[in-house]
C-alpha cells in the first residue's frame, strides 16, 4: 500500500518547514531530560528498554554459546551462573516488565483515548527517572561481584551466596516503584482523560489491555517489593523469615515471589495481547471480532492470574488441597487466553489483509503465541509437570510467551507506530527479512528445547550430559539466526533516522484517535479537543481518498 | 566486571564425570518421553494426549489463519474487507465451552495421576531409602542402614519411597525414567515413591538450581534384581588389608564428596577450602602431618595436621578452623554420617598425596 503514493500537487504546496512537533518545539537538553510530555518520556523508555533488551540479549547469546559443548565452552560454572542470572534479571525486570507499558503506551495510550497527556505528568517522570536509577543498581550490582541466584531469587541460596544480591534486590524495589507509578497514572488516565463521546466500550483494546496491566501493576508489585526488602534485612541483620536455620521457611519465599511474578507474567503479556488486538484489526481493515469479549478477557485474566501462583510450586510438597486449587485455576485461566487466540484469527478471516512488515511480526506472534500457550496447558496437569518442571521445556514455554510472544508483539507494535511516533518510514524489505530470520531463529531456538526438557535435560545447568548435545547445538544456531534478525531490525531502524523517508500522516489506514491527530504528534497532541462519534473499529469511516493523497 | 570479559578457559574434563557409565535415556516411539522405567504411566498417557489436542488446535489456528492471510491479502490498496462481522454468539460459545471440557478432562487425570504419585503406598513405606542433598551431592542411606554415595541401588519390582532432606539449600530430586521430582526444601522432610520395573542405570538430576556445581549433582540410580540387591554392592569398602584397593576407594570417594571445595591434584584449580597437597610429607615408610595455625573458639592455636584432627575436621569442621584467609571463614558443611571406615580411605588417599 505505500507505493502507491501520488506526488504531491506542486501548484498548492509551498516548500515550508516541517511542521512544529513534540520531537522539534524545544530541543535544549533541560527540555529533554525534564520534560513532562507522555511522548518524550516513552521516547526514552524506548530507548532505555531497548538498551536492556540488547544488554539481555548478548548475556543470551554467551549463554546458547556455552552450551555448544556438553563441558562449556566459555565459562566456569560460577561465571556461567551469573550469566544466565543476569539474562533472566536483565530480560525480565528492565525489559519486559516495563518495555511496553513505558514506552508505547506512555506515546500511544493518551493518544488513543484523545488526552493532551497522561493524568499525573510529573508522576510520569519520576516512573522514568526510577528506572534509571534501577538500572544504574543493576550494573552497579554487576560491578560489585555480579549475582549468581537466577532471576527468580530462591532463598535460602540467594541468602547464603557470597554476591551483590542485596545491590540487585534494591534495584528491583526501585524498579518496582516505578511500575507501581507508571499503573497508578494510566488508571487514572483512562478513567478521567477520555475524550468526549469515548465510552468505556468505544476504547480501543490497547487501553484495555495497558488499563488492566494497570491494576495488577499497583496491586501486585508491592508484594516483591517487600519480599526483596525482607531478603535485604535478612542478609544484613540476620532476621529469621526465609532461612531455616534461623526459623525461617523457605517455602514462604517461593509464594510470595510467585504471588508477584505470576500476575507479572500477565503485567508483562497483556499489553503485548493489546498490541496485537489493534494490529490485527487495522492491517486486515475489519473491526475486531468480538470486541467486548475480549475487553472482558484481559479483565478476567488479571483477576484469576492472582489465583494461580501455586502452578510454579507443583514440585516444592504443597498440599494437596492447594495443588487441586491451583491446576483447576491454571486450567480456567486457559480459557479467556485461548479466545483472544480465536478472536485474533476471527478477525484476519474475511479482512483485507495486509502484508506488510508489522502485520508480518502479528502473524509471527499468533502462531508462536499459539504454541506458548498450548504448552502450558501440558505442564498446568499436575502429574505431567511433575515430569517436567525445572527442565528445558519449562524453559521453552516461557520463552514462547516472553521472548516469541512479548518481545514479538512489542516489535509489532514498534513498526506500527514507529511512523506516528516520528513521521519517518523504515525500510520496509529489509523489515520483512528481519521478521523472517527473527521467526525462524526463534523457532529452531526453543522447539528443540521442549524436545530435550520433556527427555529431562533439566535447566540452569552450566554441562550437562552429552545424550542432550545434539538439542542444544540445534538450539544455539538458532540463537545465532534469531541475534542476526534482532541487529538487522536495529540497524534499519536506527537507520531510517537517518535516512528520513517521510512516513503518511495515517500511514496504516487506521481509524483510532492516534491515527486522528498530526504526524508526528505536536506538544499537545490534538490540535482541537477530539470528538468521538464512531464506535471503535468502523472501518466504514475510512476516508480513501484522504488516505491515500495524505503525504502532507 | 573484569572476571566476565577475562576468562580462564575451561579445564578439559578430567575424565571422572559423574555420568560416565550411564547409558543415555532410550527414547520412546513419539521421540519425546524417556522409556518409563516405573509404572506412572498416567504420566505419558495425559502427556500424550495433551500433546496431540495441542497439534489439532494448533493446526486448526495456523491453518484458518494462512488460509485468511493468502486468500484474503489485500491485492489493490483501497481492498475493503469482504465481511464486517463483529461477533457471532453461536461461534463464541462453541470456542469457550470446547476448550472448556477438554482442559477439565485434562485437569482431572491430572489431579488423579498427582494424587496416585503423592500417595505413598504401605509397600513402599517399608522399604525406606533416606537421601541427603548438599551442594553438590548426594548420599543415600538404605533400610539396612548402610549408606552409598553419588549412587544408589534399588530392587525391581519392589516399590520404594525416598525421605529427602537438604543441609543447605533447595535441591530437587528427579529420576526422569521414573517421573519422579520433588523439591527438597532445608528444615523439612520431604518424600517421593516410585516402583522400578526395569533393570538399568539411569540418571538422577538435580532439577532445583543450587549453586556453582548444580550441574554437576548427579547420581546413578541402579535397578538390579533381588540376588545382586542382596550382594550389597555399594557397601564394599576394601578391606584394611589390601592398601592399594583402599586409597583407590578413598580418591574416588574425595571426588565425589571433596574436590568441589579442595585441591588435591595439581590439575586442580579449586582454592574454596586448603589444598590437599603437602598436607602430609613422607619420611621413611610414615606420614608425618604438617604444622597449622588453627582457631578454636576464637583462640589461635598450632596444631599438626594428623588422623585425629582430620576426622574432626570432617565431622565438624567448625570445631577448629585454619587461620589463614581466605579458610577462616569456613563454609565447610558437617560430613558427621560418613562411616569411620571411609573416612579412613578418605586419610589412606589423603596420605598417598606425599608419595609423589
Amino acid at each position: 500500500m505505500t507505493t502507491n503514493t501520488p506526488a504531491v500537487d506542486v501548484q498548492t504546496t509551498q516548500p515550508k518547514a516541517p511542521r512544529e512537533n513534540y520531537l522539534n518545539c524545544t530541543t535544549s537538553f533541560k527540555s529533554w531530560a525534564l520534560t513532562l510530555d507522555h511522548k518524550r518520556i516513552g521516547l526514552m523508555y524506548l530507548i532505555g528498554t531497548s538498551l536492556a533488551f540488547l544488554a539481555g540479549g548478548v548475556f543470551a547469546l554467551l549463554v546458547r554459546l556455552h552450551l555448544w559443548e556438553p563441558e562449556g565452552m566459555l565459562f566456569s560454572n560460577p561465571t556461567y551462573n551469573q550469566i544466565f542470572t543476569l539474562h533472566g534479571a536483565f530480560m525480565v525486570f528492565l525489559f519486559v516488565i516495563p518495555a511496553i507499558p513505558g514506552s508505547l503506551g506512555n506515546i500511544v495510550m493518551p493518544l488513543m483515548v484523545g488526552a493532551k497527556d497522561v493524568a499525573l505528568p510529573k508522576l510520569n517522570l519520576l516512573s522514568f527517572y526510577l528506572w534509571v536509577i534501577g538500572a544504574v543498581m543493576a550494573v552497579a550490582a554487576i560491578v560489585m561481584g555480579g549475582f549468581d541466584t537466577g532471576w527468580t531469587f530462591y532463598a535460602p541460596y540467594s541468602l547464603y551466596t557470597d554476591q551483590a544480591v542485596v545491590t540487585i534486590g534494591l534495584a528491583i524495589f526501585v524498579l518496582g516503584f516505578s511500575s507501581i507509578f507508571t499503573g497508578l497514572n494510566f488508571i487514572v488516565t483512562v478513567h478521567k482523560l477520555r475524550a468526549p463521546g469515548m465510552t468505556w466500550f468505544r476504547m480501543p483494546l490497547f487501553v484495555w489491555a495497558i488499563y488492566a496491566t494497570a491494576i495488577l501493576q499497583v496491586l501486585a508489585t508491592p508484594v516483591l517489593g517487600i519480599t526483596v526488602l525482607l531478603v535485604a534485612f535478612e542478609r544484613l541483620y540476620n532476621v529469621g523469615i526465609f532461612d531455616p536455620r534461623l526459623g525461617g521457611d523457605p517455602v514462604l519465599f517461593e509464594h510470595f515471589f510467585w504471588f508477584y511474578s505470576h500476575p507479572a507474567v500477565y503485567i508483562m503479556v497483556l499489553p503485548a495481547f493489546g498490541i496485537i488486538s489493534e494490529l490485527v484489526t487495522v492491517h486486515s481493515r475489519k473491526p475486531l471480532f468480538g470486541y467486548k469479549l475480549i475487553a472482558f478477557s484481559s479483565i478476567a485474566i488479571a483477576i484469576i492470574s492472582f489465583l494461580v501462583w501455586g502452578h510454579h510450586m507443583f514440585t516444592s510438597g504443597q498440599s494437596t488441597y492447594a495443588m487441586f486449587a491451583f491446576s483447576f485455576l491454571t486450567f480456567f485461566v486457559a480459557i479467556p487466553t485461548a479466545i483472544k487466540e480465536f478472536s485474533w484469527v476471527a478477525t484476519v478471516w474475511k479482512g483485507s489483509v495486509a502484508l506488510n512488515s508489522p502485520m508480518l511480526y502479528t502473524l509471527a506472534f499468533l502462531i508462536i503465541f499459539a504454541i506458548g500457550g498450548l504448552t502450558g496447558v501440558i505442564l498446568g496437569a499436575l502429574n505431567v509437570d511433575l515430569h517436567l518442571h525445572d527442565t528445558y521445556f519449562v524453559v521453552a514455554h516461557f520463552h514462547y510467551v516472553m521472548m516469541g510472544s512479548i518481545a514479538l508483539a512489542f516489535f509489532a507494535g514498534l513498526h506500527h507506530w514507529w511512523p506516528k511516533m516520528f513521521g519517518i518510514m523504515y525500510n520496509e524489505f529489509q523489515a520483512k527479512i528481519a521478521c523472517a530470520l527473527i521467526f525462524i531463529g526463534f523457532n529452531a531456538t526453543f522447539l528443540p528445547q521442549f524436545v530435550m526438557g520433556s527427555r529431562g535435560m533439566p535447566r540452569r545447568y552450566a554441562t550437562y550430559v552429552p545424550e542432550y548435545a545434539d538439542y542444544h547445538k540445534a538450539s544455539t544456531i538458532g540463537a545465532m539466526i534469531l541475534g542476526t534478525g534482532v541487529a538487522l531490525m536495529v540497524f534499519y531502524l536506527v537507520a531510517s533516522l537517518f535516512i528520513r523517508k517521510k512516513a503518511k500522516q495515517n500511514q496504516w489506514g487506521g481509524v483510532t484517535l492516534d491515527w486522528m491527530c498530526p504526524t508526528p504528534p505536536p506538544h499537545l497532541n490534538f490540535d482541537e479537543e477530539p470528538q468521538v462519534v464512531h464506535e471503535v473499529y468502523d472501518y466504514t469511516t475510512l476516508d480513501y481518498e484522504t488516505l491515500q493523497r495524505d503525504c502532507d | 566486571m573484569i572476571n566476565y570479559l577475562i576468562q580462564e578457559p575451561k579445564q578439559d574434563p578430567q575424565g571422572d564425570l559423574p555420568w560416565d557409565g550411564v547409558p543415555a535415556h532410550e527414547i520412546d516411539f513419539w521421540g519425546q518421553l524417556p522409556v518409563q522405567a516405573g509404572t506412572f504411566d498416567h504420566v505419558d498417557g495425559l502427556f500424550y494426549f495433551t500433546y496431540a489436542v495441542c497439534i489439532i488446535f494448533f493446526v486448526i489456528i495456523t491453518g484458518v489463519l494462512l488460509y485468511s492471510v493468502f486468500a484474503h491479502r489485500r491485492k489493490t490498496w483501497d481492498q475493503k474487507p469482504l465481511s464486517n462481522v463483529t461477533h457471532n454468539t453461536p461461534l463464541e460459545v462453541v470456542w469457550t465451552i470446547v476448550p472448556l471440557i477438554i482442559v477439565m478432562i485434562m485437569f482431572a487425570w491430572g489431579f488423579k495421576g498427582s494424587l496416585d504419585m503423592t500417595t505413598v503406598p504401605h509397600e513402599a513405606q517399608r522399604n525406606t531409602y533416606k537421601a541427603t542433598a548438599k551442594q553438590w551431592n548426594w548420599t543415600f542411606i538404605y533400610p539396612d542402614a548402610t549408606q552409598s554415595i553419588a549412587e544408589v541401588y534399588v530392587e525391581v519390582d519392589k516399590p520404594v519411597q525416598f525421605i529427602l532432606e537438604s543441609t543447605d539449600v533447595l535441591h530437587a530430586f528427579y529420576i526422569p525414567v521414573m517421573r519422579v521430582k520433588r523439591d527438597i526444601v532445608p528444615g523439612r522432610y520431604q518424600s517421593v515413591w516410585f516402583h522400578p520395573i526395569k533393570q538399568g542405570v539411569y540418571p538422577l538430576f538435580c532439577a532445583e538450581y543450587c549453586g556453582d556445581d548444580h550441574s554437576r549433582m548427579y547420581a546413578k540410580v541402579h535397578v538390579v534384581d533381588a540376588a545382586t540387591m542382596a550382594d550389597r554392592p555399594w557397601n564394599k569398602v576394601p578391606a584394611e588389608d589390601k592398601p592399594v584397593e583402599r586409597i583407590a576407594y578413598g580418591a574416588r570417594l574425595a571426588r565425589q564428596l571433596c574436590a568441589s571445595c579442595h585441591k588435591m591434584r595439581d590439575t586442580d584449580t579449586v582454592v574454596t577450602g586448603p589444598s590437599w597437597l603437602g598436607m602430609f610429607t613422607k619420611q621413611g615408610d610414615t606420614y608425618v602431618g604438617r604444622q597449622r595455625e588453627v582457631l578454636e573458639g576464637g583462640v589461635t592455636k598450632t596444631i599438626t595436621t594428623d588422623d585425629a584432627y582430620i576426622i574432626e575436621s570432617i565431622k565438624d569442621p567448625t570445631k577448629k578452623i585454619v587461620a589463614e584467609a581466605p579458610y577462616n571463614k569456613n563454609s565447610m558443611s558437617k560430613f558427621d554420617t560418613l562411616t569411620d571406615d571411609r573416612v579412613a580411605c578418605l586419610i589412606a588417599y589423603m596420605k598417598s598425596l606425599a608419595d609423589n
